[in-house]
């Protein structure tokens, strides 16, 4: 079971689990952590993972949605995340995938532009959510917009599905960050 | 140098008592120290202050004593014997610098260090040290720069001491009392262009200090040159851009239009000595002008102004000369009487008088916070004063986000302020500028929808009217993917804001077609396209409304703002704002509002429909009197589509026929479902909003009754319980059936 595949296994009754991809545990902890903390009607499970396959003898639950976190201040997160990524089931990116970036709010430190990670998300037909993550308000925020998302990709909010969530946050074409 | 500095740093703290201002002054008018130091005794008495206060005050008395020391060491120069010299210009250095990052330096220091700075007296190591250090207390005086420049032509200084002077010169612009000398060198710097190394430096400060004279066909064409030369750079890219700003007919070729930040503010020494300085010029503040017209508005604010603010606070070039009163010349009071001065600006009238010799503040930003001085650049048509608050904004912007500055986030409040002053401003220009566009299109990827949310979007509201299609991807797109994963607070605010957004819009379409200037505008647009813009905004509001109703469960808090949208702007376009456009609200929204289970909802609704029909009708009047067909919105879909609306409302809740055309409901359902009489079960009596309108009507009538039937009302009592639903306060519902039924038709 090297690749995941969203229809796996059943879903957990009430339940919705987000996997969290990204080489910074002291970025990602914290941003589990308020997720747990947000006020929600499902049961909320959040899985961390430095890179993909996962582990296959495991056993887990449904995953509901998966992000990759990438920091703009190293290469070597946004390869992690390439790497990862091919071990994803192509229906996954039918709304169950998102990619979250960090650090672009300081220029000067970046070291991978923010228009390869817009390539890779635009490539992978997936919302781009930017996010400085090492800020406790920003993070707060964060973690309430992906429960939400989380909800709706388990399926948990009537009338609305991953796909359909897709459909509304895919802008047009999304143009360069240059030419702005 | 650093430890130095961190000294600096950390005894700037404790600087706020009376005294350290007292001590400022004094430094100020350094050459009337007898006098001034006779009352800073005074005042010293009279104060009674704490003891560390005087200790305080008698260390920078020794402080600033080591200064002169050090500033006539160097102006005589350096001694060639002594074995100590490295020692001694060491500790005159330190002195120096530590002064001018703690308090900031006296003109007429600055005047002497920078003199001996360009000379080349000594090593460029300590000159660039000196160049570092020349951070003014309050201003710079125009001549110590004139000066100063003149010394770049000897030849006795570094290129690399040359670029830091071009960059200091940049850094301090706003500080230098006067331009108007430094303009009249605009050809010597004009000329340094040519100097690969200091290049991005002289274009940076020509673009600070470029008026309309300035701009000649000779220039334009060794610019362009420059530019085949070097490249695309960033730098010669904005020079050139404002050139073709202040004569576009000097410059034919292009230049892509774009949204960018030319000049690097990371370049910048003196970041913390400026915001230092700012907050030194402001501490004896005047109370900031409400913004308000009129002579009577000029009011002292009630609330304290923050700790200390972006904007700084008006101070021409006449204030410096404040200090020192007694060696005023003649000159001066005559120069002083032609120009008036933005401080001295009370009232409107005083405006009118003075508008042709008014001076405006040496740091553009200072006009945010003054009404009288925001009219005065509104009405003057000078480009440059524009271009230079433009250039200031948005670094001060840019500088000051803090979205941009992970380790300053503590600065929210200040920045919250900012961007309210901001706001304030751009609601009584009645128009938005350019660098929050600009800041927008840069800063709305990384917003988290969160910080600084009510002024953000506001900032949005102001959007200047342009194409919706060319700025959708920019702003609206991504303000929608926010919108979606947001809370629902989130959503009505953005929703309120739109609404703002299309208000300004339409106001500035209207008058634009009262002036007849749509040719003056720069969008160049056609009218059909301004219109096709609104529409294509009101469009986008649908589709995010109809969208959110669905992701939040057909919320009634939600509903109520989308229909707010609705009926405080769309519905009324063609009567109040004389604009030949009609647009409906998609059925998503139409119908959730019509099986809505709150009575204000259809209340609002129904008030909706009734201005829609107003509207329409008063569109075909005025097609049938002009007998020609507007050629904008007006199809025959809009009609249509009104219709079917309307009928779907009286077939619900007036003749108990619902959807009859088009029909959605299966009869058969309804009878699976158990609910035989569905026909009546959307009137206005047995409508789930109203039924309980229907059920106090009754029990008015008949209060002992244990059980009463709804089905009674018809006939003569429809009416009674109508004029008691309208009694009750549903206007919109009354409005709605006095124009659209007849009434005849009782059912």
């Amino acid at each position: 079971m090297s690749v995941l595949r969203p229809q796996d296994q059943l879903p957990g009754l009430n339940a919705a689990t987000i996997l969290l991809v990204g080489k910074e545990d002291a970025l990602l902890q914290p941003l589990a952590d308020s997720m747990l903390k947000e006020d929600c009607a499902s049961t909320l499970r959040v899985h961390l993972a430095h890179s993909l396959p996962l582990p296959s003898d495991v056993n887990r639950p449904r995953i509901d949605l998966i992000v990759f976190v990438v920091n703009l201040h190293s290469k070597y997160s946004l390869q992690n995340v390439e790497e990862s990524l091919r071990h994803v089931d192509a229906t996954f990116f039918l709304g169950k995938v998102g990619f979250l970036v960090t650090g672009a709010g300081r220029d000067s430190h970046c070291s991978v532009h923010r228009n390869s990670v817009l390539k890779l998300a635009q490539a992978y037909r997936s919302p781009l959510l930017f996010c400085d993550l090492e800020v406790e308000g920003f993070r707060v925020t964060m973690a309430q917009r992906l429960v939400r998302m989380l909800q709706i990709c388990a399926g948990h909010v009537p009338g609305i599905s991953a796909l359909n969530l897709l459909s509304l946050m895919r802008s047009s074409e999304n143009p360069c960050l240059e030419d702005l | 140098v650093m430890s130095a500095r961190k000294r600096v740093k950390s005894s700037q703290t404790p600087r706020t008592s009376q005294h350290s201002n007292s001590y400022q002054t004094n430094l100020l008018a350094w050459k009337l120290k007898e006098d001034l130091s006779n009352s800073r005794s005074t005042s010293k008495h009279g104060q009674n202050s704490p003891v560390e206060d005087s200790e305080q005050a008698d260390a920078d008395e020794q402080a600033e004593d080591a200064l002169q020391i050090a500033v006539r060491y160097f102006e005589k120069g350096p001694f060639k014997t002594s074995r100590s010299k490295d020692k001694t210009l060491e500790k005159h250095l330190k002195t120096v610098e530590s002064v001018a990052w703690k308090n900031g330096l006296a003109p007429e220091e600055i005047d002497i260090l920078l003199n001996v700075a360009l000379s080349g007296k000594f090593g460029s190591a300590v000159n660039s040290r000196l160049l570092r250090c020349m951070i003014p207390a309050t201003l710079i005086s125009e001549d110590s720069v004139v000066k100063a420049v003149s010394w770049l032509c000897v030849g006795k200084c570094c290129g690399s001491t040359k670029v830091l002077f071009y960059r200091w010169l940049v850094a301090m612009f706003d500080f230098i009392d006067h331009k108007e000398k430094i303009n009249l060198l605009y050809g010597f710097f004009f000329a340094s262009l040519q100097d690969d190394a200091l290049c991005p430096y002289v274009c940076h400060f020509l673009y600070l200090l470029t008026k309309k004279e300035n701009v000649k066909p000779f220039r334009v064409r060794k610019l362009l040159d420059l530019q085949a030369k070097m490249g695309r750079q960033p730098y010669l890219h904005a020079l050139l851009s404002l050139y073709k700003f202040f004569d576009p007919t000097l410059i034919s070729v292009s230049l892509p239009v774009k949204k960018n930040i030319y000049f690097k503010n990371s370049e910048n020494l003196w970041k913390t000595a400026l915001v230092a300085v700012r907050q030194r010029n402001q501490e004896p503040s005047p109370e900031p002008l409400k913004l308000m017209l009129g002579p009577a508005t000029v009011r002292p604010r009630k609330r304290k102004w923050n700790s200390h603010s972006l904007i700084p606070v008006l101070n021409s070039s006449s204030h410096s000369k404040e200090y020192g009163k007694k060696g005023m010349r003649l000159s001066d009071y005559l120069s002083r009487n032609r120009a008036f001065s933005g401080e001295q600006l009370k009232s409107f009238p005083q405006l009118l008088q003075n508008i042709h010799c008014l001076e405006l503040p040496s740091q553009m930003g200072a006009v945010l916070n003054n009404s009288l001085l925001l009219h005065y650049i509104n009405c003057v048509r000078d480009e440059s004063l524009l271009l230079r608050l433009y250039h200031w904004l948005s670094q001060t912007l840019q500088e000051e986000c803090i979205w941009y500055q992970v380790n300053n986030y503590e600065c929210e409040k200040e920045f919250t302020n900012f961007l309210d002053t901001i706001i304030k401003a751009e609601c009584f220009l009645q128009e938005g500028f350019d660098s929050c566009e600009a800041f927008l299109y840069k800063s709305l990827p990384l917003w988290d929808g969160f910080c600084c949310r009510s002024q953000f979007l506001q900032l949005v509201s102001w959007f200047p009217f342009s194409s919706f299609s060319e700025v959708k991807p920019f702003i609206f797109d991504r303000l929608a993917q926010l919108f979606f994963t947001s809370t629902i607070y989130f959503k009505c605010s953005v929703l309120e804001n739109l609404k703002e957004l299309l208000q300004n819009w339409l106001l500035w379409l209207s008058m634009d077609i009262h002036l007849k200037t749509v040719t003056d505008s720069s969008l160049e647009t056609t009218f059909s396209g301004s219109m096709q813009s609104v529409f294509e905004l009101i469009h986008y509001v649908g589709w995010l409304s109809t969208n959110a109703l669905r992701l939040e469960s057909n919320s009634t808090f939600l509903l109520h703002f989308v229909l707010d949208f609705y009926e405080k702007k769309v519905c009324d376009i063609y009567i109040n704002y004389n604009l030949p456009l009609v647009v409906l609200f998609p059925p998503g929204i139409f119908y959730l509002a019509l099986l809505s289970l709150d009575s204000s909802i259809l209340n609002q609704l129904c008030y909706i429909m009734h201005r829609y029909r107003n509207n329409l009708t008063a569109a075909k009047k005025n097609e049938l009197i002009l007998k020609k067909k507007s050629e904008f919105i007006f199809s025959s879909k809009t009609y249509q589509e009104y219709n079917h609306y309307l009928t779907a409302m009286v077939g619900c809740l007036w003749t108990s026929k619902p959807f009859q055309k088009g029909s959605y409901f299966d009869p058969e359902v309804f009878k699976m479902i158990g609910v035989a009489k569905y026909k009546t079960s959307l009137n206005l009596v047995h409508h789930p909003a109203l039924l309980s309108y229907a059920i106090s009507f009754l029990l008015k009538e008949y209060p002992e009754e244990r059980t009463v039937n709804v089905s009674s009302i018809r006939g003569k009592k429809w009416n009674e319980y109508l004029d008691y639903l309208f009694s009750e306060g549903l206007q919109g519902l009354k409005l709605f059936i006095r124009s659209s039924i007849r009434h005849s038709s009782v059912p």
